[in-house]
């Protein structure tokens, strides 16, 4: 009876047993889920983070190609608080077209953002031992400071009504116009400022919202998943990116998938397609709409691609240097006290940690945009329905609460 | 301290042997989902056991008199009363269909001749008067026998009706409708020591009410967040305590229990005691959130412990202890390997009952397949039993049951991947003075005595 199940497939699971939900006799059962979504952000953080391990393995064969003085650059990527830059970095080209080089550097920043994040999971890790149970608000709010969306990061206590508690995500947007959520590829927003352009119009509309706390749960992690225009760019930036990734993902290589036993916590390096196969076996995922350098992904072989570790360091941001300065590196400035309301853990981080805020957007819409397709989809065959929806619930958890809540 | 996984020795101190008493219900293989028991409650003198189904009936049982020309019934129960006691409505306004399954039954304290319950489903409860009849009057003046009216001009002489014996009627009427108060699911409800209120819980609100007034309730508790996006928790469980009446206590699907106490201000938002275990790191799965959810929560008799139950074990919580529980019992640890098949087939959300026995010395709760374990709080001793119908002759013993989590499974022994996860036992009662038990196994009811008694 033992099953080993991948992150995507206990995604699909559970998103079946929300939908199915919704047609069962008595209405929808809120405790039930709620526990569901616990398992949806338990399983996506293990999914990003397993493609986050791939993505270091990725580069890190890349860096074994360049030049010696490139290592530095993990240097300058470890350190804690380093700031990511974005003053360099031209708007963000979004759309097929554009230029490999020009994604490139913002590619790098995200990655960047996701290493800064990373650190201060780390640290949050460290900070959880000495505190028991430090589970979701504190751990979320650790990764307000820098912006970073707590549905991200991979903690895995993380609470999906904390995971977004960060004020700063939705301060510089109040004045954005709303755009409407639009499921599956749409029409490519004008670009705008590369620390701005990727906002998700969720967010900004969650952000608006006077009555909602700025820590409300699905805004920063929508806030992390822009709809489904910006997610052709920045899904390749991502998978693209070339970023150093601690040392305890262990080694991926490009060609395998790791296996997470999730009832043992046996982790198997599976010989396996790309993971980005199976994205791309549906007819919806964005990022098969990509122009070139979008396939370096889905060749077993890795990307290449150009790589700039001086402009790196010189792209450091004194704005961001400035919010991320403030968060000292061993420690986290939060209460990791698990019953205190999420409100308590909202810090005051500069509404330039908004830049960082907006991590990875995987795909375009978020569970509503799901849950009102999910009748046309469910034609498909389940597994690439389930693929389908496990892909798209990765982008936004907290819209899951609100679909779950009917009341 | 974690007890073995289903020791020989019996439980429930003095070497206790638990024998098969009775068992009610349809034997047929297939189920009618109607017929599934969904609670059952002794009442506090334990004469009356009170069971509700997902049918909306509840039936209730009475203990038999002892009798000395039929020594060998030794105190049987049989059906006393039956009756529907809600049906299956439809919300127009939220397009909702409200299941008529009862969620819980209490039964009030006695006071009088007639007895009364509280029964509830996901929205509303209703007080029941279950009374009794075994006289009736005959010879009115103005209806004949039938109850035909007679004709007035024909009535001649007056007369006094005289009572009658006749064979005793069991009547059930609904008193009280207690309606439109909750949004949520109830998922308890529990009657106050004052014997003049009682709570209501949902999953996210506590209300209180008096038993006479039914257009109105006092909400005490509200955990609804203002943002529904921000929800984290919900309200899993709550009783009054069994002797302070300002005292109540709820359980969280965080694995936290509050207790809160109504002096101190109306509305109880704010804990006087917050119980919670600091979560085992090692221990972290994807599921944790889901298994550290507790699913009910009792106070002892004494009312100085109470106990929780989660998915895999049930704790003891001495009331001046908030840090840990006292006592942490395993009922299937072997299970934890399996979490990732019981969430596919939602076995994971079950929601299983415990209860203490009458001294506070043993607490029972169920499990898989039937089985259903006791723990020994005095002697640590546990035993796991199963109710099944191969184990159904009068008075037959009932025997221990081991589970083999793994390794070489020895004679005797069930393996873990045999386990019927269909047959599952939520709801169990203990007798509130003797050793008695009531173990509900999907539609059947069955009964089981110690050999003492």
């Amino acid at each position: 009876m033992e099953c080993a199940l991948d992150a995507q497939s206990l995604i699909s699971i559970s998103l079946r047993k929300i939908h199915s939900s919704r047609t069962q006799r008595g209405g929808i059962k809120l405790h039930k889920n709620l526990l569901v979504s616990y398992v949806l952000r338990n399983a996506r953080q293990l999914y990003l983070s397993e493609r986050y391990a791939e993505l270091y393995r990725r580069q890190q064969q890349q860096q074994q190609q360049q030049p010696p003085h490139h290592q530095h650059q993990h240097l300058a990527y470890a350190a804690p608080g380093m700031p990511a830059s974005a003053a360099d970095f031209g708007p963000l080209q979004l759309g097929g077209g554009g230029d490999a080089e020009a994604r490139e550097p913002v590619a790098r920043h995200q990655l960047h953002q996701l290493h800064q994040l990373h650190q201060l999971h780390l640290q949050q890790q460290l900070h959880q031992h000495q505190h028991p149970a430090p589970r979701g608000c504190a751990a979320a709010a650790a990764g307000a400071p820098a912006g970073g969306a707590g549905a991200l990061s991979e903690l895995p206590g993380c609470l999906p009504g904390c995971a977004a508690l960060q004020p700063p995500h939705g301060a510089p947007h109040r004045g954005q116009p709303l755009e409407p959520l639009q499921p599956g590829p749409a029409p490519l927003p004008p670009p705008a400022p590369a620390a701005l352009c990727q906002r998700d119009p969720r967010a900004s509309a969650a952000c608006s919202a006077p009555s909602a706390p700025p820590g409300a749960a699905p805004q920063a992690t929508t806030a992390a998943s822009p709809p489904a225009s910006p997610a052709p760019a920045s899904s390749p930036g991502f998978y693209r990116g070339a970023y150093p990734a601690p040392s305890d993902f262990g080694v991926h290589c490009s060609s395998q998938t790791t296996v997470l036993d999730l009832d043992t916590h046996v982790v198997t390096t599976v010989e396996n397609g790309y993971l980005h196969q199976d994205c791309c076996a549906s007819a919806h995922c964005p990022c098969c709409g990509q122009g070139a350098p979008g396939p370096g992904l889905a060749s077993a072989a890795g990307c290449k691609r150009k790589y700039y570790p001086g402009q790196e360091e010189e792209d450091n941001d004194d704005e961001d240097a400035g919010d991320l300065g403030a968060e000292p590196p061993g420690g986290v400035p939060f209460a990791p006290c698990k019953r205190a309301r999420f409100e308590d853990f909202c810090p005051d981080s500069s509404p330039d940690a908004s830049n960082i805020s907006n991590l990875i957007s995987i795909f375009g819409s978020g569970f509503s945009g799901l849950v009102s397709r999910q009748p046309d989809s469910s034609e498909q065959p389940p597994p690439l329905n389930g693929q389908l929806c496990a892909k798209q619930a990765l982008a936004s958890l907290g819209a899951w609460t609100r679909a779950i809540v009917a009341f | 301290m974690a007890g073995a996984g289903g020791g020989g020795c019996p439980a429930g101190g003095n070497d206790l042997q638990w024998c098969f008493s009775q068992v009610k219900g349809a034997v047929d293989e297939d189920v009618a989902e109607a017929d599934v028991i969904s609670t059952v409650e002794f009442s506090h003198s334990g004469d009356l056991l009170a069971t509700g189904d997902k049918g909306g009936r509840v039936v209730i049982f009475q203990r038999e008199q002892e009798n000395k020309s039929r020594p060998h019934s030794r105190g049987e129960y049989n059906v006393y009363s039956t009756f529907q006691s809600h049906e299956p409505e439809f919300d127009y306004l939220k397009s909702l269909e409200i299941e008529e399954k009862i969620n819980k039954i209490r039964w009030l304290p006695q006071q009088g001749a007639a007895r009364f319950l509280l029964s509830t489903n996901d929205k509303t409860i209703k007080l029941w008067k279950i009374s009794e009849r075994d006289k009736r009057a005959e010879g009115y003046n103005l209806k004949d026998e039938d109850g035909r009216l007679r004709d007035p001009l024909r009535i001649t002489a007056l007369r006094v009706p005289i009572l009658k014996p006749m064979d005793l009627m069991v009547e059930a009427s609904p008193r009280r409708i207690f309606a439109n108060a909750h949004t949520y699911h109830i998922n308890s409800i529990s009657v106050n020591s004052d014997h003049e209120t009682y709570l209501s819980a949902d999953d996210l609100r506590i209300n209180l009410w008096h038993l006479e007034i039914t257009d109105r309730s006092f909400n005490i508790v509200d955990i609804k967040p203002a943002n529904m996006e921000e929800l984290t928790e919900v309200i899993t469980a709550a009783e009054f305590h069994p002797h302070q009446c300002n005292v109540l206590v709820y359980s969280s699907s965080k694995g936290t229990i509050r207790l809160c106490d109504m002096r101190s201000s109306a509305l109880c938002d704010r804990h006087s005691k917050f119980f919670e275990e600091p979560e085992d790191p090692s221990s972290r799965s994807f599921f944790s959130e889901i298994i550290s959810s507790v699913s009910d929560v009792k106070f002892s008799h004494s009312g100085r412990y109470m106990m929780t139950r989660d998915y895999l074990s049930v704790k003891v919580w001495d009331l001046n202890m908030e840090s840990r529980p006292v006592e942490t019992h395993q009922v299937h640890e072997y299970l934890r390997s399996k979490l990732c098949s019981l969430y596919e087939n939602d076995c994971i959300f079950d929601k299983f009952e415990c209860c203490w026995n009458g001294s506070d010395s043993a607490i029972m709760t169920g499990s898989y397949n039937n089985f259903f374990r006791m723990f020994d709080r005095t002697t640590w001793r546990d035993v796991t039993l199963e109710a099944s119908r191969e184990n159904s002759k009068p008075r037959a013993s009932l025997k221990p049951r081991r589970v083999c989590a793994g390794g070489k499974r020895k004679k005797d022994e069930v393996s873990v991947d045999s386990l019927d996860f269909s047959k599952k036992i939520l709801h169990t009662a203990w007798h509130p003075v003797e050793n008695i038990i009531a173990v509900a196994a999907t539609n059947n009811l069955y009964i089981f005595q110690d050999k003492a008694n």
